[in-house]
């Protein structure tokens, strides 16, 4: 089943991320002077992924793993992963480091490439934007410069279309996140504005000619009702759901600011106390001056006025860029359900 | 001496004692009614006399002897103990140990502990070994002995040197004490000990008797001057420290009062050799386990409160003229021994009842009678002096009895007053001419005999066959009460009446009244009664006897109490009948709700019980949300149980003290009051299911939706957490079942879950009237359910026939077009009725699941920009304000 969607998804995802990316890597361009400029799938690593999905995540619940692979001048290749054992309360010290030095010595024994090039997650309706997912990308870009993160999302590929997008951090981003500085201003500095936090990078998804030769004579075997979820109009959800989302993410969205709100009030504040009080300073040297007096000594105005400790921005950039790809999911998913409408309306008008 | 006397007969000062005291008693009850006959046989009464010393030493020898026991199996929590106590009796002895010199055996227990306690303290091992409460002790004592034993350095040390010599001197000085004089004393012995001791003497106290014995034909007023000996001879036994300032004091007294000679006192001294030492080893370890009792305070012993009593066949001596100056005299008598310690009261009470048959034997008129019974029956509430215990089956049969031959006097006797404002002096017991006045309330009584009852109930299991019996003299009660109030209606006061009238009611409200039920019932089909129904049916119902006993409350009663109980009565008495809006009018009227929280607690359960028989009332009438309200309180604190006083929480229990709970025992309502609490919470869950899910499903969507009963929703919530849904079980699975058929507008599979066997047999069957409940919910059910299936699936339609609506829930087709006309005059449902279709149009006026969701989005969106905006402008104008008014124009737009 999943390998004949793949085997003729193979073409068209692959396109249609490439046109997807195509527009964001023209913005990038300038700047997009990152090591990896495509990423080459392997089929086996993307039923791997599925598989992983369907046995172990349900609901809410992500699943992780780690992807091998090598790097071939600008290109990306992956050719296998594992992934890490699903968490459970009770054994808490198990050692992650550990089981993947494991796996890859005993995969190395197989003769399996065993460079370690990055990590998959699957997402919840397209819930991936969050600190952990920046956090262990960070560290990931950090040790190994070519690292991606593909992220698979299960719901849109039961829909009929498999959905697999591999991201990277701008290097912009990295270096804000080298410094560990959020504060609004070193971020006004680095430009990050939620678009430019990851980039996209495009997927191909390379099957050797012997499978491909494989998937030709299966569809000629295989009947076209398997199809069916492309065309389902049953659409209102995965809509709702998103919507949910979306509002969700607004409400925090919401708070965040009202956070900085008040930042920037006491922010305002302060500054006039500190005018007004330079200001009766200078007034009384003035006096001082004329009297003959020697002028009040300089103080620290730092330690008078303590500096506000700013709200960490990042939280809102990502939840900014969360809105984002949420907006797009939407966007893309209402284009593409007018359409199917509009074709059943045509459909029905045709039968009658 | 006298000590053993009183240990049998001072009953109360024993009930505090041990239970091995109560072992002795018997043995000492004989004593106790021997005085009167006593001569001056000692044989028989065993008397010990022994001097201070003596007994001071032997304290400490048991003591002692207690401690080297604990030594020997290592018990040092049991060593610590002993040792403080023999602290303190040694600072009793002091005054003798003083004149006497430290006694060897003390120093030797002291230096022997000492010891023992270092071995014990180096054995590392077997500290370990040891378990903590030892540990501690150990540690506790050893300190404790140090610094004891440091005023007793030289004497300790000496006796180290030469344990062997003290030894024996020990024994020696055994031997000495038992032959009275003492060496001790020779450095001039006071007179005053010297005269103390002779004072102890039997000669003494003999004619002590004697002297009661001449008293007793008389009267046995002299128990005052019995005390004052009491205290005499007791307390130069124990008061020892005391001892040095009163001795001079004593010796007076003891040369006046005791000329005993020389030889009297060797031949007690030689008779308490022979005879007594047998006894001595078992009498001494009882008085001793006493004085461990006693100590640390001053005891007095009291000679058993009044002997005489005890002494059935000398109630008159024979040949004595039976007068009303007799009897009242005695009776006086007994009753001055009423309330005193150590009375015996089963007697008393028997002795009273002597002297009624002796009074009616001699026909001394029923004015005495009549105040000796009254007397009977309050000693027979005095019996238990403890206000938590419950009277016995047979004393409470005593007490109906009682009260039932007064009640026949009374009545008998129409010239007989009773009151209890009737001075003592001012009755009139025999004088035939004059209406008999007697002092006594009989009302009073009555009531002390209901709040028994009460008791009794209260204190039985309800589940046994005991508790049927004891219910089945509810009827005698009530028998009682009813005699009490018809004479009272002919003599009594208002007040008194009112009283009585109270106490008819509670024992009324809660009964349902059968027969008038079935009177109604049968009403309507003819008047074609037989004589013989007629005849049973000649009791007034209970209605209209309520009605008749409230209104003369309410007309004449001043206390607040008396009327708001019988207001409460009469609310639940209406209720339980089914007259919801008597009831409800009345609850009304009377402003109770406002002010109830200011009542009594007892008021206040039973304004519980009224306000859940309410709900429980409208409930049936199928006024379900009245029912709610009504519960909602009591259901909602989770606490019905205890504030219906249908039993205490076990949660609660570590909040109050005993104290507390013993009140809170007494307040509870005995067990054939109670109201059903399983019935009660499924009445009040039902009512919440029929007003909730047509909510829920009317404001589905509704982001301020609220709670119309929290308990509900929690109930659902926990049906909903649970993993394996079966078949349910208790009522509370088969309500939430029922709920969520509900929900999906089946209201077949809705009325299966509530009406089956098992709810049938749990709950619906308690009512009354269980077929008429049962229609009326069926009914209730199917309206609701159509309510919510409407709410839920009106989006789906675009016209509904009201045809089908009415075979899909099988309700007539007005009630259908009423139900939904109400719907869309209340705006609840956005449609219109097509007459000539009959049918329902819809209004899509309703947004849908998403196109609600995108106007609460938008609803945020705007939220969000107008923050940003507020920030935007600290951006732009930080000190400037020439912003704002551009600000508000934003918002205006």
């Amino acid at each position: 089943m999943a390998s004949r969607k793949e085997g003729t998804g193979s073409g068209t995802t692959s396109s249609s991320s490439n046109t997807g990316a195509g527009g964001k890597g023209k913005g990038k361009g300038g700047s997009g002077d990152s090591a990896v400029k495509q990423v080459q799938i392997d089929g086996l690593v993307v039923l791997k992924i599925i598989k992983h999905y369907q046995e172990e995540g349900q609901g809410t619940e992500v699943v992780q793993g780690v992807l091998l692979g090598l790097v071939v001048e600008d290109r990306l290749e992956i050719t296998n992963c594992f992934p890490f054992p699903q968490h459970t309360e009770d054994d808490a010290e198990f050692d992650e480091v550990q089981y993947q030095m494991e796996m890859m010595r005993s995969l190395r024994h197989v003769n399996i490439d065993h460079l370690h090039v990055g990590w998959y997650q699957s997402t919840y309706y397209g819930s991936f934007i969050t600190r952990a997912l920046l956090d262990s990308q960070f560290s990931y870009q950090h040790a190994i410069e070519e690292s991606v993160v593909l992220i698979y999302d299960p719901i849109k590929t039961a829909q009929g279309s498999l959905s697999l997008k591999a991201y990277r951090l701008t290097p912009k981003l990295m270096e804000v996140c080298k410094e560990k500085d959020f504060s609004p201003e070193a971020l006004k500095k680095g430009s990050i504005t939620f678009e430019h936090m990851f980039e996209e990078v495009p997927i191909v998804i390379k099957n050797s000619h012997l499978i491909n030769v494989l998937m030709w004579e299966l569809e000629k075997k295989s009947a076209v009702a398997d199809k069916h979820e492309l065309l389902s109009l049953a659409s209102s959800n995965h809509l709702g759901k998103t919507l949910q989302l979306l509002m969700d993410r607004v409400d925090e969205m919401s708070q965040d600011i009202l956070k900085y709100n008040t930042y920037m009030r006491n922010m305002s504040k302060q500054q006039q106390q500190k005018h007004q009080y330079q200001q009766r300073r200078q007034q009384e040297n003035m006096q001082r001056q004329s009297r003959g007096e020697p002028p009040l000594p300089e103080e620290d105005l730092s330690k008078l006025f303590k500096p506000l400790q700013a709200p960490a921005r990042m939280d809102s950039l990502l939840i900014a860029g969360q809105i984002n790809t949420y907006c797009q999911n939407i966007k893309e998913f209402t284009a593409q359900n007018l359409g199917k409408l509009f074709m059943a309306q045509a459909l029905q008008e045709y039968n009658n | 001496m006298s000590r053993f006397f009183t240990t049998g007969s001072d009953s109360e000062s024993e009930s505090s004692l041990s239970g091995e005291e109560l072992v002795a008693k018997p043995v000492g009850g004989n004593y106790g009614k021997q005085p009167l006959l006593l001569s001056e046989d000692e044989e028989d009464t065993k008397r010990v006399v022994r001097s201070a010393k003596d007994k001071r030493f032997e304290e400490l020898t048991n003591l002692i002897r207690t401690i080297r026991n604990a030594m020997k199996i290592r018990d040092v929590t049991k060593c610590l103990e002993e040792f403080e106590l023999l602290g303190k009796a040694y600072g009793k002895a002091k005054s003798i140990v003083d004149k006497e010199g430290v006694p060897r055996f003390y120093i030797r227990i002291l230096a022997d502990l000492e010891d023992y306690l270092n071995e014990l303290w180096e054995d590392k091992e077997g500290k370990k070994k040891m378990n903590k409460n030892n540990a501690k002790a150990l540690s506790t004592l050893r300190q404790k002995i140090r610094k004891y034993n440091r005023d007793f350095e030289s004497h300790i040390t000496n006796y180290k040197q030469n344990p062997e010599q003290s030894a024996d001197e020990d024994a020696e000085k055994n031997e000495e004490d038992s032959e009275g004089s003492s060496d001790g004393d020779e450095d001039g012995v006071s007179a005053a000990t010297f005269l103390k001791k002779k004072s102890e003497t039997p000669s003494g106290e003999s004619r002590k008797f004697l002297k009661k014995m001449e008293d007793e034909d008389e009267d046995s007023e002299d128990s005052e001057e019995d005390e004052e000996w009491d205290t005499g001879s007791t307390s130069s036994g124990s008061d020892s420290e005391e001892e040095e300032g009163k001795q001079t004091v004593l010796a007076s007294r003891f040369l006046k009062k005791a000329p005993a000679t020389e030889e009297d006192k060797k031949a007690a001294e030689k008779k308490r050799e022979d005879k007594a030492k047998k006894k001595h080893d078992r009498k001494s370890k009882r008085l001793d386990e006493e004085e461990e009792d006693n100590e640390g305070g001053e005891w007095e012993r009291v000679r058993g409160g009044v002997p005489l009593v005890k002494e059935k066949p000398k109630m008159f001596a024979k040949g004595t003229e039976i007068t009303h100056a007799v009897v009242i005299k005695k009776l006086n008598e007994i009753l001055q021994a009423r309330g005193k310690k150590g009375t015996d009261r089963a007697a008393q009470i028997e002795l009273l009842q002597l002297l009624v048959q002796i009074a009616s034997e001699n026909n001394l008129g029923e004015g005495v009678v009549i105040k000796i019974k009254f007397n009977i029956v309050a000693s027979l509430y005095d019996y238990n002096p403890n206000l938590a215990t419950y009277m016995k089956p047979e004393m409470w049969q005593k007490c109906l009895d009682c009260i039932n031959e007064l009640m026949d006097i009374l009545f008998a006797n129409p010239n007989i007053f009773v009151g209890e404002n009737i001075l003592e002096e001012s009755e009139n017991l025999h004088n035939v001419d004059q209406p008999l006045r007697v002092r006594g309330c009989i009302l009073t009584l009555v009531e002390r005999m209901d709040e028994e009852f009460t008791k009794i109930m209260q204190n039985t299991d309800p589940h046994s066959q005991e508790y049927v019996e004891h219910l089945k003299d509810e009827a005698q009660v009530c028998a009682i009460i009813e005699r009490v109030q018809r004479y009272l209606e002919e003599k009594g006061t208002t007040e008194e009446i009112c009283r009585v009238y109270l106490r008819r009611i509670l024992h009324t409200y809660y009964k349902f009244d059968y027969k008038a039920h079935q009177r109604q019932l049968t009403l309507p089909e003819g008047s074609s009664k037989s004589d013989q129904d007629q005849a049973e049916n000649e009791g007034e119902d209970s209605a209209l006897l309520m009605e008749r006993l409230c209104k003369y409350i309410y007309a004449k009663d001043r206390t607040d109490r008396i009327r708001t109980c019988a207001i409460l009565c009469h609310i639940y008495h209406h209720a339980l009948h089914s007259r919801w809006y008597q009831a409800r009018d009345l609850m009304l009227m009377s402003h109770l709700q406002d002010n109830i929280q200011h009542a009594d607690p007892p008021v206040q359960i039973l304004y519980n019980r009224t306000m859940v028989q309410l709900g429980i009332c409208a409930f049936r009438q199928g006024l379900t949300k009245d029912a709610h309200n009504a519960l909602l309180d009591i259901q909602s604190s989770g606490r019905a149980k205890e504030l219906l006083g249908q039993g205490l929480l076990l949660r609660s229990l570590q909040e109050r003290n005993q104290e507390q709970e013993k009140v809170e025992r007494r307040r509870q309502v005995p067990f054939h009051l109670h109201i059903n609490l399983e019935l009660l919470e499924c009445v009040y869950l039902v009512s919440a299911m029929l007003l909730e899910i047509p909510y829920m499903a009317a404001h589905e969507s509704d982001a301020r939706r609220r709670m119309i009963s929290k308990q509900f929703h929690h109930q659902l919530r926990v049906g909903e957490r649970q993993p394996l849904l079966g078949p349910p079980e208790s009522m509370r699975e088969h309500v939430v079942a029922a709920s969520k058929a509900m929900k999906m507008g089946d209201w077949k599979t809705c009325h299966s879950f509530i009406i089956n066997e098992k709810m049938n047999g749990k709950v619906w069957d308690l009512f009354p009237e269980a077929d008429k409940v049962r229609t009326m919910l069926v009914r209730k059910i199917q309206e609701e359910s159509l309510r919510t299936y409407l709410f839920t699936y009106s989006s789906v339609y675009d016209s509904i026939s009201m045809e089908t609506l009415s075979d899909m829930f099988e309700l007539d087709l007005p009630t259908v077009h009423s139900i939904i006309s109400k719907m869309i005059i209340n705006e609840e449902l956005m449609a219109s009725l097509d007459q000539p279709t009959q049918t329902v149009v819809m209004h899509r006026t309703e947004p849908t699941a998403q196109q609600n969701l995108a106007l609460q989005l938008a609803e945020k969106l705007g939220s969000l920009v107008e923050n940003n905006e507020r920030v935007f402008d600290h951006k732009q104008g930080t000190y400037g304000g020439y912003f704002r008014d551009q600000k508000d124009g934003y918002r205006k737009k």
